[in-house]
């Protein structure tokens, strides 16, 4: 053990150290050096103060005695410690509680002033309390207040007024005194405060502000690299949260914007209500002016295109008489035509049953766009509904207009195929389960399997499949149907504007089959209307069904449907006025245009499409008794779209349809007699366009004549002239003249109610529609009716404005 | 043999001063500031070697002129935070003091000489005395600028001239000192950094704002003129009156009073008698306002939270700074619990001392700052706190440490409660079966709460550790042995755990401290 040959092992807090005591100690003396293995802790201390000569002195004295001396201390500097007025200025006693002493955290603030009076007070009290009484604590909370008030700029007198609740004198002897007293006073208060820090970080180093804030980057510890770590990502963290909150907030402004959006296209179609910009004329030069699009173009088309047609129409003839003349129109047809369908809506939507209705009522509502909306708008406004100026105009309403990035799909041809596959009646289970055997309301027919879902905007879109038995179900009668299923049946948005039509329903060649029907029966009924399809237009109020113009308006191939084909085949057959031939030719050009696009659709996303495809069909054949006149324009339309659309046009194929068209419509159109001159001045300028027109009035029926002839005459002239010769186009332009006489009518109707259903639609959250209906129902059966779905739609906005403002 | 008038800050000279043994010593000291009434000149000196809190105010009869070292430019300061050497010239630092001093109107007697650190000052004179600091002709036009600077900077805190009222001209000049000096101590903060002999500490060298956790400043670079005097005269708290040792940040309104009166309980300061006897009719404590979760015959402890009770907790700040050297109040008093050890009797719960402790510390520590109130200290009381603090660290089952830097008083205080309470536990070990007894550092550590380095720097300076046939063995000496039961046996404050009640909080689970 002589001498050091090894280095100690360092010294393990883990391993047992045993105790050596006094003789059992061994001899150290060779194994001193080795303590130096043991590392040198540090005192903690700073080395310049370490090195202090009285701590090294009392260091040293203590390891030298292992006690401390009196002499080795460390010297303090010394104070005497006796106050001998302690007991008069600590007076009473305190009693020591037995429990521990548990303070109440709130017990802690006091309402005492914090000023604290001084001899200098004292004197002027004692002056103070020759005249009047004054207490110190008085005075303290006086002099408290007047601090607490001021900054760096005293208050005034009048400010120390209405501060103190003291008599006038007082507050102003007490006020010079201290204004006297704080000008003298070295420090920023009487009441002696810590300085405090100043943000601007003037203090940072000032020796007198103290208790600072916490607010600060948070310093870690140098050597703490894992610290600095879970700070970096705490700072992350809140970064990202941050992130989130302005986020949320950006949603908040958004919906907001969304919302008031709605009211302003509220406030917008109201005004327009009530400057009579039916036409959009005083719409549009205010938007031509601005050339901002969706933003403003979205109010004018929010209120669906009821307000739209209707105004347009208006705007020709912008007299009164006309609304009058409808009002008293609708009382009449309220006569004519009992509350069934009225009684039915009600019923409905008091009591839609789940199993046959799962989408319609409120969901539909609610899913209301913007967006398609704003496609709407553009057709509508600068189409006043003149026909020639439609065909000038390649934006007219009815054109077809492909928007950009977007893909068209063909219809499904494997989908088609199936239903018509399917033969057996059996297989009507498997369609019921999409598509239920449809009737409408107006005209009251039934329309064969169908279904309804929501488009955009809330309009109601039939998807319409053609089954073998298409031909039979089209002869049920609708009123059979309901026998069994009525209490199920849907709400019927629209039957107020297929009103009018109903006048001209006749279900001629029904064939009842009992067979069939007891094998349907236990498939439910629904009376749709069905609505256009095309997310461009206008759609709502067209919706009411039996304008094959509608179609027109479809910019989509899909519409060259070769269900849409079937079906008006089938009416053909029904009516005898087009030779089935001709359908076939044409079908058969059609599906291979369809084969020809199908090649570049992607497969995806026909499952998609092919509901969309069924809607065209829907349409074409839910058109009214006057079978062969719909049907006729919904084929040749059908057909002039799919030239317009499809890269293989058949020029030829489609003339001849169109021609054909005609006849029938022509056919059809002379026992109405009132339209004759009508028809003549068209005819003058092109065959079809006056046909239409004729076609037209024959659709409103009977009880409308009257009123509707002069919206077509006015409309008609300024239409005419400029119309042009290409046939396809004129057909297609028929339709929409068509379509808007019509919506005169209804819209005239409509647009009286408006105001209260504006109302009502602001008022009215998305609670059932019953309670609203009755309010309505009020001014008149009919109006209600025809107010109904555009309070709907109303609703429907109402709705999402709820919605937004949960967000 | 230098002049009096010549004498300014940075010069080193003997000074005399009276030791515990009364006897007359002249160590060496430096002067920190000079001050001037009624023409009669007082220096604040640091004797060098001692502690900041033996520094005072002199005349010049106690100072050795003889001997005097007039301070160089790069002069190596044995304080570490010595002004002179330590700064290099900032050429900014003239510009407020000289635009400070013009219009300003004072009446002439008041000659009050306020240097800090000239030589720096007068290097950064433009046109003035370039490098001949140490001459003693050079130093008397600068000492006669400095003072015209000085008597008009006083001004704007002294309205009244001082010298109508000589009791109050002291204070006075003191305000009027410290509102100068802070200028330029902030400067030096940033000057200083390079040359810094403690600039470890700062080795970021960011001299913003010190780091957030804690209670103690080790980094000094914070550290100016004003802070390193003693900026109170003298204290009243209840029945003791108190001689500060350290700068504390009271309103600096009450450093010019001769007695700055405290409210014994609340320790709400106020300015003059009558206004704590005001007080005292409207403050009804009689305890620190906190819970009492420790009571053994007349001692107490109560704990105020910091962020609750943030009234009284920086008043006993404000007071604690006074005999805390590295104590920092440049936070707030959120992150601490206090800890206040009464004593009581008739009138109420007196204060004796206190420790802080953060709610959450991430380095162990279980005390961040601790203190005897002077007129207690040397009674155990110290010890006591200290063995409180661990009795809580064994409470929620942990290892502490106190927070570092440690004062002179803290060290040996900690180290005779850990020599005491290991020694205590090694004594106490009996030996199994004729074993010889043992224990790790790690079961000490246990049984004590006292951090495992304390440990081994306890058994280390009481040279316990041995190494012996190649393992380390403890030896204990009967030297040790008897030097500890003698200390014991004065040892008669002791806590008794029976008496806490006392539940710790896992303050990281809540949302603030």
């Amino acid at each position: 053990m002589s001498k050091l040959s090894f280095r100690a092992r360092a010294l393990d807090a883990a391993k047992p150290l045993p105790i050596y005591r006094g003789k059992d100690m061994p001899d150290l003396n060779d194994c001193v050096s080795i303590n130096r293995a043991v590392p040198q802790m540090p005192t903690g201390m700073e080395k310049e103060e370490e090195s202090e000569h009285h701590l090294q002195r009392a260091i040293s004295a203590q390891q030298v005695f292992r006690e401390k001396k009196e002499s080795m201390v460390i010297p303090v500097p010394e104070a005497e410690s006796n106050v001998n007025y302690y007991n008069r200025l600590y007076k009473g006693e305190f009693k020591q509680p037995k429990q521990f002493i548990h303070i109440q955290p709130f017990n802690l603030d006091n309402e005492q002033p914090d000023y604290d009076m001084d001899s200098e007070d004292e004197t002027l009290l004692n002056r103070l309390n020759r005249k009047m009484e004054i207490k110190p604590l008085q005075f303290e909370i006086m002099i408290d207040r007047l601090e607490k008030a001021s900054s760096n700029q005293l208050v005034t007198l009048q400010e120390a007024k209405l501060l103190l609740n003291e008599d006038d004198y007082l507050i102003k002897a007490v006020y010079d005194y201290w204004v006297r007293k704080r000008k003298n006073s070295r420090g920023p208060s009487l009441i002696p405060q810590i300085k405090q820090e100043k943000r601007d970080g003037s203090t940072n180093n000032d020796p007198y502000v103290a208790f600072r804030r916490r607010t600060e980057k948070m310093q870690t510890r140098k050597n703490r690299k894992n610290d600095e770590a879970s700070y970096e990502k705490m700072l992350k963290l809140r970064r990202e949260f941050s992130r989130a909150i302005t986020i949320l907030e950006m949603i908040k402004r958004r919906e907001k914007t969304k919302r008031e959006l709605l009211h302003l296209t509220l406030e917008v179609v109201e005004k327009r209500y009530h400057l009579g910009d039916y036409g959009g004329e005083i719409l549009n030069e205010v938007k031509i002016n601005r050339s901002e699009k969706e933003l403003y173009a979205t109010p004018a088309t929010l209120h669906n295109g009821n307000h739209h047609k209707v105004q347009e129409c208006k705007t020709k003839h912008p007299h009164h008489l006309s609304l009058k003349e409808e009002a008293s129109d609708v009382v009449r047809q309220k006569k004519k035509y009992p509350k069934k369908p009225k009684a039915e809506a009600l019923i409905t939507s008091q009591q839609p049953t789940p199993e046959t209705l799962p989408v319609i009522n409120k969901s539909d509502i609610k899913q209301y766009d913007f967006h398609s909306s704003d496609d709407d708008e553009f057709p509508q406004v600068p189409s006043p509904v003149s026909e020639p100026e439609e065909e000038n105009d390649p934006d007219g309403p009815c054109a077809f207009r492909r928007r950009a990035g977007c893909q068209y799909y063909a219809p499904r041809l494997d989908q088609a195929n199936h239903s018509f596959d399917n033969s057996d009646l059996a297989d009507l289970d498997k369609l019921r389960y999409r598509h239920c055997l449809t009737t409408l309301t107006v005209p009251r027919r039934c329309i064969g399997f169908a279904r309804r879902r929501i488009g955009r905007g809330g309009r109601i879109i039939m998807d319409r499949i053609s089954t073998e038995h298409d031909p039979v179900l089209k002869q049920i009668d609708p009123e059979m149907l309901n026998g069994f299923s009525s209490s199920s049946q849907t709400v019927d948005f629209s039957s107020n504007f297929s009103r009018t039509n109903a006048s001209n329903k006749h279900c001629e060649n029904r064939l009842s089959l009992s067979e069939i029907l007891s094998n349907i029966r236990s498939c439910r009924l629904q009376c749709f209307q069905p609505r256009l399809l095309n997310l461009q237009d206008n759609d709502s109020e067209e919706c009411t069904s039996r304008k094959p113009g509608q179609t027109v308006n479809n910019k989509r191939v899909s519409a060259a449907s070769v269900a849409l084909l079937n079906t008006s085949k089938n009416g053909i057959s029904v009516t005898g006025g087009i030779t089935e031939e001709q359908f076939q030719t044409h079908q058969q050009q059609l599906v291979q245009m369809q084969r020809q696009q199908l090649a570049q659709l992607q497969q995806k996303q026909q499952s998609q499409h092919s509901s969309q495809q069924t809607q065209p069909k829907a349409q074409g054949s839910c058109t009214s008794d006057c079978m062969s006149k719909t049907l006729d324009s919904a084929s040749a339309h059908f057909a002039a779209s799919a030239v317009v659309s499809a890269p293989v046009p058949s020029r030829s194929e489609v003339a001849k349809e169109q021609n054909t068209g005609h006849n029938n419509i022509n056919g059809v159109v002379q026992p109405s007699g009132t339209s004759k001159t009508l028809y003549s001045t068209s005819m003058a300028l092109s065959s079809s366009p006056g046909i239409s027109a004729v076609q037209l009035v024959r659709t409103v029926g009977h009880t409308t004549t009257n009123h509707l002839i002069p919206a077509l005459c006015t409309s008609s002239p300024q239409t005419l002239p400029m119309n042009n010769s290409c046939l396809t186009n004129a057909v297609h332009l028929n339709n929409v003249s068509v379509v808007s006489p019509v919506n005169v009518h209804i819209n005239t109707r409509t647009s009286a109610p408006s105001p209260t259903a504006l109302k009502l639609a602001t008022v009215a959250a998305s609670m059932d529609r019953v309670p609203k209906v009755t309010p309505s129902s009020a001014i008149s059966s009919i109006a209600r009716e025809n107010h109904e779905p555009e309070r709907l739609g109303l609703n429907g906005i109402a709705e999402t404005t709820v919605a937004m403002e949960v967000t | 043999m230098a002049e009096v008038g010549e004498i300014i800050e940075g010069c080193r000279l003997p000074v005399l001063r009276r030791n515990q043994d009364n006897e007359d010593e002249w160590p060496l000291a430096e002067i920190l500031s000079v001050k001037d009434i009624s023409g009669r000149k007082l220096f604040y000196v640091h004797y060098i070697d001692f502690n900041k809190r033996l520094d005072e105010w002199v005349t010049h009869e106690r100072l050795d002129l003889k001997k005097i070292q007039f301070p160089k430019k790069e002069a190596k300061t044995p304080t570490k935070n010595g002004l002179p050497g330590s700064r290099p010239g900032s050429p900014e630092r003239e510009v407020p003091a000289s635009a400070q001093a013009s219009g300003k109107t004072l009446p002439i007697p008041v000659q009050i000489t306020l240097r800090f650190n000239l030589p720096k000052e007068r290097e950064a004179i433009p046109g003035g005395e370039p490098d001949q600091p140490l001459s003693s002709s050079s130093c008397l036009q600068p000492n006669h600028r400095s003072t015209k600077r000085k008597v008009d900077v006083v001004s704007p805190a002294t309205p009244v001239p001082s010298e109508t009222a000589p009791a109050s001209v002291f204070p006075q000049n003191g305000s009027a000192r410290r509102a100068v000096a802070a200028q330029p101590g902030r400067k030096r903060k940033s000057n200083c950094l390079g040359t810094d002999e403690d600039s470890q500490d700062s080795s970021d060298g960011i001299p913003s704002a010190p780091r957030m956790t804690g209670s103690l400043v080790s980094d000094r670079s914070h550290d100016d003129i004003v802070t390193r005097m003693k900026n109170i005269e003298c204290i009243e708290l209840g029945r003791h009156r108190l001689k500060p040792w350290y700068f504390s940040p009271y309103p600096q309104e009450l450093t010019t009073l001769p007695v700055l009166y405290l409210c014994e309980f609340c320790l709400k300061y106020g300015r003059s008698l009558k206004c704590l006897q005001r007080h005292l009719t409207k403050c009804d404590l009689r305890h620190p306002p906190g819970n009492e979760i420790y009571r053994k015959g007349t001692i107490s402890f109560f704990e105020i939270d910091g962020r609750k009770n943030k009234s009284y907790s920086q008043n006993l700040c404000l007071l604690a700074k006074c005999f805390l050297d590295h104590k920092t109040l440049y936070y707030d008093t959120d992150p601490f619990l206090f800890y206040v050890m009464t004593e009581y009797d008739s009138k109420g719960f007196h204060i004796v001392g206190y420790f802080s402790k953060e709610k959450e510390s991430t380095e162990d520590y279980n005390v961040a700052c601790i203190l005897t109130l002077p007129p207690y200290q040397r009674r155990g009381y110290g010890k006591l706190l200290i063995e409180f603090s661990y009795e809580l660290s064994k409470v929620e089952g942990k290892t502490g440490t106190p927070e570092k830097p440690l004062s002179d008083l803290g060290l040996l205080s900690y180290r005779s409660y850990w020599s005491q309470t290991i020694l205590e536990i090694l004594m106490g070990l009996k030996s199994e079966s004729g074993e010889r007894p043992q224990i790790t550092i790690n079961e000490i550590s246990e049984i004590t709460s006292i951090k495992k380095e304390d440990v081994i720097s306890t058994l280390q300076y009481l040279n316990l550790i041995n190494y012996y046939k190649g393992q380390y063995i403890l030896t204990l000496s009967e030297d040790i042995v008897d030097g500890h039961e003698r200390a014991m046996l004065k040892r008669l404050l002791r806590i008794d755990s029976k008496c806490l009640h006392f539940t710790p909080k896992d303050w990281s689970k809540r949302g603030k401290w």
